[in-house]
């Protein structure tokens, strides 16, 4: 508790917690339609050495004008000299980032937030069922297994989107799976050009062996996926604690402060956005809340 | 062609078929056969008689339909395990609602629609079993067909224009 | 009757009324601004005061669901007026505050950081559940995590004078939720008014400074038994009870409860109990740019549950219907606040009841939850 104190001096040369720290875009990748990978590099050499950040992990990217908005990291956290974000654009913010171009500034703030459980899942069995836009959060984690192949038992990511010219990351499947990772992807429609597989993610999981006592299972995509993935993880009897689910909702300081992105008792940006989910089951069926 | 002892030996690969007794086993596998199938061979077209249902074993299926000005869509891939062309088992579909395509090589089991019947009319606890395996089977595709029509990858700008 | 010696911190004395302008002046003369009610077109506010004639002298508030009056009762009191829809919130988390400023040069963004140049306020008549509501506030910005600038050099600087309420309104349950009526700490100095003089109990060595050479005498055994007679009937007269024995529970295991959508109903969504709740904390940054595009500034504003904008984003909204909207505020509020801060979010001021245009009652709602949820 606070009590009143005699001091009446004002602080000075105080930055606010919300200013921000601007970034360079070194290079940009469109992606899909609609999505494209911004490379950032802190216009501080000493800012951008002593950045660093979790998988799973976010930023608050700022456009000047604009406002702020909350994208995942979708680069490798061992990789200090760029940090990548894979942005849809899709509303205010990230619209004004889709008419930038390199050399442009934007501000950034962060890592903010919970991360993978990469350490947690030592010696475990890795099931990942991601849809759409949800792999880029999750890649920072696919590239750690990567990095620490021998640490982790099966490591399967099932992938999703709504057609085969929206899945991300493409030209990469084929490294994954030669570092051992069974990357299966289906898209919910195809041409006749498709082969692989049309349907859902949830539905792929009998295809699969899961042991419920040695699988971590993480899932980041749309919510309505994500509520049908746990569904079928749970029914396979992987507990609430082995599951971990990255959620988003709309977030201006990436702090717990501004109460917007409130789940329950939870700050997303906080508290999440990766949580475990037992800690989500009481409020997870609870519409509109 | 192949014989009924390789018959069983792939049903029995199937977990639903290690489930169901010896007696029920032998019905199905006597009215079974395997058959081979090439990547681009088509099972059957739309409005087709439909006389089989389908186990994939191998490989992978695309179900299609041909729709006007936009070409064959798939709209589903039944994947090893999986049954498809399932309508024929219902009393009043009597021809192919979709078609269906081997998009690999691969090995599917068919069973003959009409022995099928009579002998779920015949024994009704096969005909539980079955009817039952079926509901799961419709179950299962109608929730992939809504959260396909949800839409759920979307823009959301474009599913707010609407 | 003067004094020949100088009283202690921790101790209570008592002033005569008019001495009081004598302690005003000094708070002004040590750097403060003193902020108090007083009346200002018609209607009770919080502003800067300096006399006690400033003060709204025998008036008290008649409150209920919806409805203020200010009354001059004939009181002989300068302290009897429950607080109106202003809350010291204002003062210390800004209504807007400018974040920072851009300009554009050559490299980029040149940030020009305003200062944080608000003055040192002294608060005048700070009840006992605004008091709570500021320390709430503080759980809010002055975490370990996350430490405002903005909030903290306001609050660190403030000169709190708190007051006893001996005479609460319609609207007021600060018993059922354990702030008041009677101000337990945190304050530099607490009022306690009788009929002829002001008991001040010193909270602070600063507050102890200011007062040591004003004529006082200690309050006496009598003073004193009747300032706890005062406090006694006040505890006596809350206008409304809350039962939170099952806060946050109830709330938390009836968030299906179709009465959420009969509330949703009559709530208008307008956000006046937000924006009248000393505690509720949210905010939203906007950016202001010159039509040239080569500056831009960026403000804090409050914000509110309540606001369709506030769960947009990416061209959805979480909660699209006012009732999900009202079941945010109130199981927040009442509900998963405790699991946040420590402390449930409500203080029992009213402000909601009195403020809203359709007359909801919080501690009517709850106590039909309760109803309902144990059908």
């Amino acid at each position: 508790m606070i009590t009143s104190s005699t001091d009446q001096s004002v602080e000075t040369n105080t930055n606010h917690l919300l200013e921000p720290h601007w970034a360079e875009i070194t290079a940009i990748t469109p992606e899909i339609e609609g999505v494209s990978t911004y490379w950032l590099k802190f216009t501080d050499p000493l800012e951008q050495a002593a950045y660093s950040f979790q998988p799973g992990q976010f930023n608050m990217v700022y456009v000047p004008g604009f406002g702020e908005a909350a994208i995942s990291i979708c680069s490798d956290s061992q990789d200090r000299s760029l940090i990548g974000h894979s942005i849809r654009f899709v509303g205010n913010v990230t619209h004004a980032i889709s008419r930038l171009k390199v050399g442009d500034v934007v501000g950034l703030r962060g890592p903010f937030g919970t991360s993978w459980p990469v350490k947690q899942m030592e010696g475990k069995d890795v099931f990942i069922a991601c849809g759409g836009i949800g792999l880029p959060p999750l890649r920072p984690a696919l590239y750690h297994i990567i990095r620490n192949r021998e640490k982790y038992g099966k490591v399967t990511l099932l992938y999703g989107a709504r057609t085969a010219s929206d899945l991300m990351y493409t030209n990469e499947y084929d490294s994954w799976r030669e570092a051992n990772i069974d990357v299966q992807v289906t898209v919910d429609r195809g041409d006749s050009s498709w082969n692989g597989r049309i349907g859902v993610v949830p539905m792929w999981f009998y295809n699969f062996r899961i042991d419920p006592r040695k699988t971590a299972v993480l899932t980041c995509g749309p919510e309505i996926m994500i509520r049908f993935v746990i569904f079928e993880a749970l029914a396979r009897r992987v507990p609430p604690e082995s599951i971990y689910v990255s959620l988003e909702r709309n977030m201006k300081c990436g702090q717990g402060s501004c109460g917007h992105c409130q789940l329950g008792p939870y700050f997303i940006c906080k508290d999440g956005p990766v949580f475990r989910f037992d800690a989500l089951q009481p409020f997870f069926n609870v519409e509109e809340f | 062609m192949n014989t009924a002892k390789e018959t069983a030996a792939e049903l029995r690969k199937i977990p639903w078929f290690r489930e169901i007794t010896p007696e029920h086993f032998q019905t199905i596998a006597a009215i079974t056969h395997l058959r081979r199938v090439r990547a681009g061979e088509v099972l059957f077209r739309q409005g087709d008689k439909a006389n089989e249902i389908y186990i994939v074993i191998e490989g992978r299926v695309a179900l299609d339909m041909l729709v006007p000005h936009r070409g064959k869509i798939r709209f589903y891939t039944a994947e090893p395990w999986e049954v498809f062309g399932w309508s024929s088992a219902t009393p009043i579909i009597h021809q192919r609602t979709a078609g269906a395509t081997a998009v690999i090589d691969g090995l599917i089991a068919c069973i003959n629609a009409e022995k099928l019947h009579q002998a779920c009319d015949d024994d009704h606890d096969l005909g539980y079993l079955v009817m039952r395996r079926l509901a799961n089977i419709v179950a299962s595709r109608l929730l992939v067909t809504r959260l396909q029509l949800i839409d759920m990858f979307a823009n959301p700008e474009s599913q707010n224009a609407k | 009757m003067p004094n020949d010696h100088r009283p202690k911190l921790g101790s209570t004395i008592a002033i005569q009324k008019p001495v009081f302008n004598t302690l005003l002046a000094r708070l002004r003369e040590a750097g403060y601004q003193t902020i108090g009610p007083c009346i200002k077109n018609d209607t009770l506010v919080y502003d800067s005061i300096e006399s006690i004639n400033e003060l709204p002298y025998g008036y008290i508030s008649e409150q209920n669901a919806g409805h203020f009056r200010l009354i001059q009762a004939g009181h002989k009191n300068y302290f009897d007026v429950i607080p109106g829809a202003q809350s010291w919130k204002q003062f210390l988390f800004p209504p807007r505050v400018d974040l920072f400023a851009l300009r554009k040069n050559d490299k980029g963004w040149e940030t020009i950081t305003p200062p944080l140049d608000a003055p040192a306020y002294a608060f005048i008549g700070v009840r006992a559940c605004e008091l709570a509501a500021i320390q709430i506030q503080d759980r809010i910005f002055m975490r370990d995590d996350f430490n405002d600038p903005i909030y903290r050099n306001r609050r660190k600087r403030a000169f709190i004078l708190s007051v006893d309420c001996s005479n609460p309104a319609g609207t007021c349950f600060c018993v059922s939720m354990g702030t008041g009526p009677r101000v337990k700490g945190g304050f530099d100095l607490n009022l306690t008014e009788l009929d002829d003089v002001f008991l001040l109990t010193i909270g602070s060595e600063l507050a102890l400074g200011l007062v040591s050479d004003l004529p006082f005498e200690d309050a006496s055994a009598f003073m004193l038994s009747t300032a706890e007679r005062i406090m006694d009937n006040a505890a006596k007269k809350m206008g409304r009870s809350l039962d939170i024995s099952d806060l946050p529970e109830l709330i938390l295991k009836n968030l299906d409860d179709p009465y959420w959508q009969e509330i949703g109903s009559r709530c208008l969504s307008c956000a006046n109990c937000t924006q009248v709740c000393p505690t509720c904390f949210c905010w939203d940054a906007l950016d202001h740019m010159s039509l040239n595009g080569l500056e831009t500034s960026r403000e804090r504003v409050w914000d509110s549950c309540f606001n369709p904008g506030y769960s947009y984003q990416a061209g959805g909204n979480t909660r699209p219907t006012i009732s999900s909207r009202y079941r945010q505020w109130l199981s927040h509020k009442l509900g998963t606040w405790e699991q946040q801060n420590g402390t449930l979010g409500c203080v029992g001021c009213g402000r909601c009841i009195t403020w809203c245009p359709a007359e909801i009652d919080l501690t009517k709602e709850i106590s039909i939850l309760r109803k309902e949820a144990s059908k």
